[in-house]
């Protein structure tokens, strides 16, 4: 049997004898000084440094789409008024449930950092409830929250103690088309069932693709979307000390059955049953849509470059049920608080940033060079604000409702609330049965006995 | 040509002192050296997942309570095995699971094992066809996901004209899910079983054909046995994978309509970081393992892959 | 003769060939989709009815990804980590597999059982222990913290595939380099090695591409900027209400490079020393 240590066959005569294992080698050697020289300064960002400058980590995820950084202007802003502070901005993950999952881990592990962070307005009750964030109740004076405007405050609140300070705020709004309405000769609509009827006028006539498009996927905007429609309804989620649920079926029913009804009818599409907001904005800025329920940022996008409907877009606050509540309907809150690590070194740089992030300066900013909602009463006060876009001028006249957030359950909560209402739309199950499992996954999500 | 252990047997005819003790000393030597070339895999192994593997299980069994002083523990317990097991989520998270893992798994052997027979044929290309086929298992999992996300939207996706709303319907929405796995794995299972066939020496088929067995014939009789063992590894991997199934219906369908595409992997995802509830959703974490585990061990048995069975020291 | 050479019309017009293009198509189409709205405006990615060419051209997502997100500095974390983890896989798993696999070891059916154990628990309940022993070894926000956890990782199917492939050699191997004089460490690196590259090649690839794509880990430990890898990138992209498709394939397309080319790289050297008969019975 011949040696088998003689060279491989397969070497070309004179070519240079590189095997796979030399080049592994050469690759990891390579990589691995690299990885040595590159890992020496892990030092983090937040060391203090010896002089009286303290640096905070503001933990935000992207807030504006294009043109500057809101986050970085602000911080630029910030400084300037407080050289003694410097703030380290992370990025974080733009999926509001990716975002939540990485602070759970890292404020559980007990990381200093991030010193703040900005959180979603439906976090106070979980956050608060598992101490993953500082009770500002305890940390700012009293006088700090008289500034934001009503309501606010009571849905940053979690047994008494206050864990967000709300940030800048959000809220859904009806857009039209005012092309399509002022060539039918149609008003804007004040009820549901007159803006289902307008709608699937419009449809027939070829005028538009899709008559009012919404999300109705089975997601937290969901919740957000149910819990409009259920508020004009009258109907409560929970009880005063949000431990209980008084879900009216009826109402429920009621609200399902009019979902259901728009698609049947004509006018929504089937495929709202899975529209996000980009989704139905891109129908709505393509020109397929008279009308859509969105948040503010709808009017701005609808107007941007490459939009098929600028110029053509109106805003009103939400439409009512007849014999519902009265006009103007109800507009759920959305938006983002600012919340503090209980394990942050620095815990009065920490409340200086948030006293100046929801100070008339930095929410003037916001309001005025980003169209962000501001959650300081002052500044929405302002008849200058008013004047900025049309979904400013149309607040005023708008009527809020949160999501029953202030209950730590609330994921389970959402979830039951809008896995039911999506399961409707579908037409999986009938409104009134999706009203009834509504009901009861409710009162067990209250009771966490199960999964 | 059944590969066997190392054991060179005693010498037939010389007489003469017993030369076992010489062959035993090899192979104690051998032994060692074996114990040697592991020790350090395993040691990293075992530094990196038998702590929080075994930290894992213990929170499935406590009433915990994850705050921001971290892990709270109350009281061992086994009723987060009970809330699970008794769960309609769990039950129906199960189901959809495994009906997953059978048909994705199924397909992506099939239509890999007869990629791989095409591609050893090729002489000229195969290297970039190789190239070519790696594409789609390198993207990013989340990427693939949002291109399929992109491809089957309801608003402005590809597929808009033929299927308006794909996701929107459970059975439409397991089958978008499954067709943008096999796409996306199916070349982890070319690769494998051509690199396994590509070893089976060119004797082997060139006597088949001498035989006079035609191609199919060649296939059943001489490549498959040969592939066994490649195809097994495969198979038992892949349903491992198919059964972790997380970052598909995370991006693609959340998990939606409703609940209908939820694995258990998004459901204990979901109870841990959403709901924070950290004693059942490790519970169902735990489960899912020891689940892979029984349906894997019970595999290897019945496959009958080299593990053991022929050595005689094992 | 199986791979006999076709002469006139039949080199290129036969069944092989032509089920060879319907891989490819299998594979582009959709890649094909990716690449183009890699290139589109963002009005045009949620323009509907969809455009199937990229009209008008635009390289501004590549622009925004590279620029606005430091997506050059991402890639080059996640090159250093895989390629390390994908190293130190591949030489601890050879080790490994070569000795579970052909050398008389107790107890390898438990231990291969127990790697499979291992292989089989979700990453996702790992990973807060995992985290609380970076945070205490001083590793979080670093290299370390996700080369030594994805090598952990990606050992026991490294090894297992490994393990099969050094089986599928003739068993005569180590005697006729023990015959000739070798020791065992010369005898694996020298003679048993070349004989199973396209395993290492196999094990190789999927290590990389575990590591490459890997996003929970990659997210919870390493959260400062300076260490993101590619999928933790990719994830703040956008914002709350939008999901920016053109960015996002932009920065998967430049990110699939590296891969494309270690195969290429890396394939020559297995597939030429199979081809030339090495392996003989």
């Amino acid at each position: 049997m011949k040696p088998l240590l003689m060279k491989s066959p397969a070497r070309r005569k004179g070519a240079p004898r590189r095997t796979t294992g030399s080049r592994i080698l050469a690759t990891s050697a390579i990589a691995m000084s690299v990885a040595a020289f590159a890992a020496a300064p892990t030092a983090s960002a937040t060391a203090k440094n010896a002089s009286s400058v303290t640096t905070i980590t503001w933990w935000a995820s992207p807030i504006s789409t294009s043109g500057p950084d809101l986050r970085k202007v602000l911080i630029a802003d910030f400084e300037k008024a407080y050289p003694n502070i410097k703030v380290n901005l992370q990025t974080a993950p733009t999926d509001t449930d990716t975002n939540r999952a990485d602070l759970v881990t890292t404020i559980s592990g007990g990381a200093n950092t991030p010193d703040v962070f900005m959180g979603d307005v439906i976090w106070p009750g979980q956050f608060g409830a598992h101490s993953l964030a500082l009770s500002l109740t305890k940390v700012m004076p009293k006088s700090f929250f008289s500034r934001f405007a009503s309501g606010l405050v009571a849905g940053a609140t979690y047994n008494g103690q206050v864990y967000g300070a709300p940030f800048f705020q959000d809220q859904g709004f009806l857009y039209y088309r005012t092309d399509l309405l002022k060539a039918a000769g149609m008003a804007v609509p004040t009820t549901w069932q007159q803006l289902q009827t307008d709608a699937v006028t419009l449809v027939k006539a070829n005028k538009v693709k899709y008559g009012f498009v919404w999300e109705g996927d089975a997601y937290e905007g969901g919740t957000c979307d149910f819990m409009e429609y259920y508020a004009d309804t009258g109907g409560q989620v929970l009880n005063a000390s949000d431990s209980a649920s008084v879900l009216n079926v009826a109402d429920v029913t009621k609200v399902l059955t009019f979902m259901r009804g728009l698609v049947t009818s004509g006018a929504s599409p089937q495929a709202v049953d899975t529209f996000q907001e980009p989704e139905a904005a891109a129908a709505f800025q393509d020109g397929d849509a008279a009308f859509i329920r969105n948040w503010d940022y709808q009017y701005a996008a609808a107007q941007a470059k490459g939009s098929d409907v600028i110029g053509k877009v109106g805003v009103a606050p939400l439409p009512t049920f007849t014999g519902g509540e009265a006009y103007p309907g109800y507009s759920n809150i959305g938006g983002w608080n600012l919340y503090i690590n209980p394990h942050s070194k620095s815990v009065s740089a920490d409340t200086a940033f948030i006293n100046y992030m929801t100070g008339t300066a930095a929410e003037t900013v916001m309001a005025t060079q980003f169209s962000e909602i501001p959650t300081n009463a002052a500044v929405r006060a302002n008849p200058a604000v008013a004047r900025l876009n049309p979904p400013f001028a149309v607040l005023a006249k708008t009527r809020l409702v949160p999501r029953p957030a202030q209950n730590p359950n609330y994921p389970k909560i959402s979830q039951a609330i809008y896995t039911n209402m999506n399961s409707a739309l579908a037409g999986s199950t009938s409104p009134s049965k999706a009203a009834s499992d509504m009901a009861s996954q409710l009162s067990a999500a209250l009771g966490s006995s199960g999964l | 040509m059944a590969p066997t252990e190392i054991a060179p047997g005693p010498p037939a005819t010389l007489p003469g002192p017993p030369r076992v003790s010489h062959e035993d000393l090899i192979r104690r030597n051998l032994a060692r050296l074996g114990w040697g070339f592991s020790a350090p895999a395993l040691i990293v192994i075992a530094a990196f997942t038998i702590f929080p593997i075994l930290f894992s299980i213990i929170v499935s069994f406590e009433k915990v309570n994850v705050s921001g002083s971290g892990f709270s523990f109350s009281g061992l317990t086994a009723s987060n095995y009970s809330i699970v097991i008794k769960a309609a989520l769990w039950h129906h998270a199960l189901w959809f699971t495994t009906l997953y893992t059978v048909v994705t798994v199924l397909s992506e052997i099939v239509l890999g094992t007869l990629f791989a027979l095409v591609l050893e044929r090729l002489t000229g290309g195969r290297g970039p066809m190789m190239a070519l086929l790696l594409i789609p298992w390198s993207l990013i999992t989340v990427v693939s996901a949002e291109l399929w996300g992109y491809i089957y939207n309801s608003s402005y996706g590809l597929l808009e004209g033929l299927f308006p709303n794909v996701l929107g319907h459970p059975f439409s929405a397991t089958i978008a899910l499954m067709v943008a796995d096999i796409w996306k794995t199916t070349p982890f299972v070319t690769i494998i079983v051509l690199a396994g066939l590509v070893m089976i020496p060119t004797e082997l088929f060139e006597a088949s054909e001498v035989d006079g067995a035609g191609g199919w014939k060649t296939f059943w009789r001489v490549t498959l046995p040969l592939l066994r063992p490649t195809l097994g590894i495969a198979v038992l991997f892949r349903v491992l994978q198919a059964f972790g199934l997380f970052d598909l219906p995370y991006v693609l369908t959340t998990g939606g309509p409703g609940t209908s595409t939820e694995s258990l992997a998004m459901l204990a995802y979901n109870t841990m970081f959403t709901d924070l509830d950290f004693g059942p959703g490790t519970a169902v974490a735990t489960s899912t393992a020891l689940i892979v585990l029984v349906m894997s061990l019970v595999f290897l048995r019945v496959f009958k892959a080299q593990v053991g069975k022929e050595t005689p020291n094992a | 003769m199986r791979n006999r050479t076709r002469h006139g019309w039949r080199r290129w017009v036969n069944w092989v060939n032509f089920f060879s293009l319907l891989i490819a198509l299998f594979v582009l189409l959709p890649m094909y989709w990716l690449v183009a709205s890699s290139f589109k405006t963002t009005a045009s990615v949620g323009s509907s009815p969809p455009q199937y060419f990229p009209i008008p051209v635009t390289t501004s997502n590549y622009q925004v990804a590279f620029g606005d997100y430091t997506f050059g500095r991402y890639i080059l974390n996640s090159l250093i980590v895989a390629c390390c983890a994908t190293t130190l896989v591949l030489v601890l798993g050879i080790l490994a597999g070569y000795a579970l696999g052909r050398l008389p070891v107790r107890g390898k059916y438990p231990m291969m059982v127990t790697l499979l154990m291992i292989s089989v628990f979700p990453q996702i309940a790992v990973i807060a222990p995992l985290y609380l022993i970076m945070r205490d070894l001083g590793w979080l926000n670093s290299y370390e913290a996700l080369i030594f956890p994805y090598t952990a990782f990606n050992l026991p199917f490294a090894i297992w595939i490994l393990r099969n492939y050094f089986l599928g050699i003739s068993m005569s191997m180590e005697e006729s380099a023990r015959v000739d004089g070798a020791g065992p460490v010369r005898t694996l690196v020298s003679v048993i090695v070349p004989q199973v590259k396209p395993g290492i090649f196999t094990a190789g690839v999927f290590t990389f591409t575990a590591c490459w794509t890997e996003f929970l880990m990659a997210l919870s430990f390493n959260i400062e900027n300076n260490f993101r890898t590619i999928p933790v990138g990719i994830a703040t992209f956008g914002s709350q209400f939008t999901v920016p498709y053109g960015t996002i394939f932009a920065a998967s397309v430049v990110a699939v490079v590296p891969i494309a080319i270690l195969v290429l790289v890396f394939r020559k050297s297995v597939v030429s020393g199979l081809t030339a008969g090495a392996v003989k019975g």
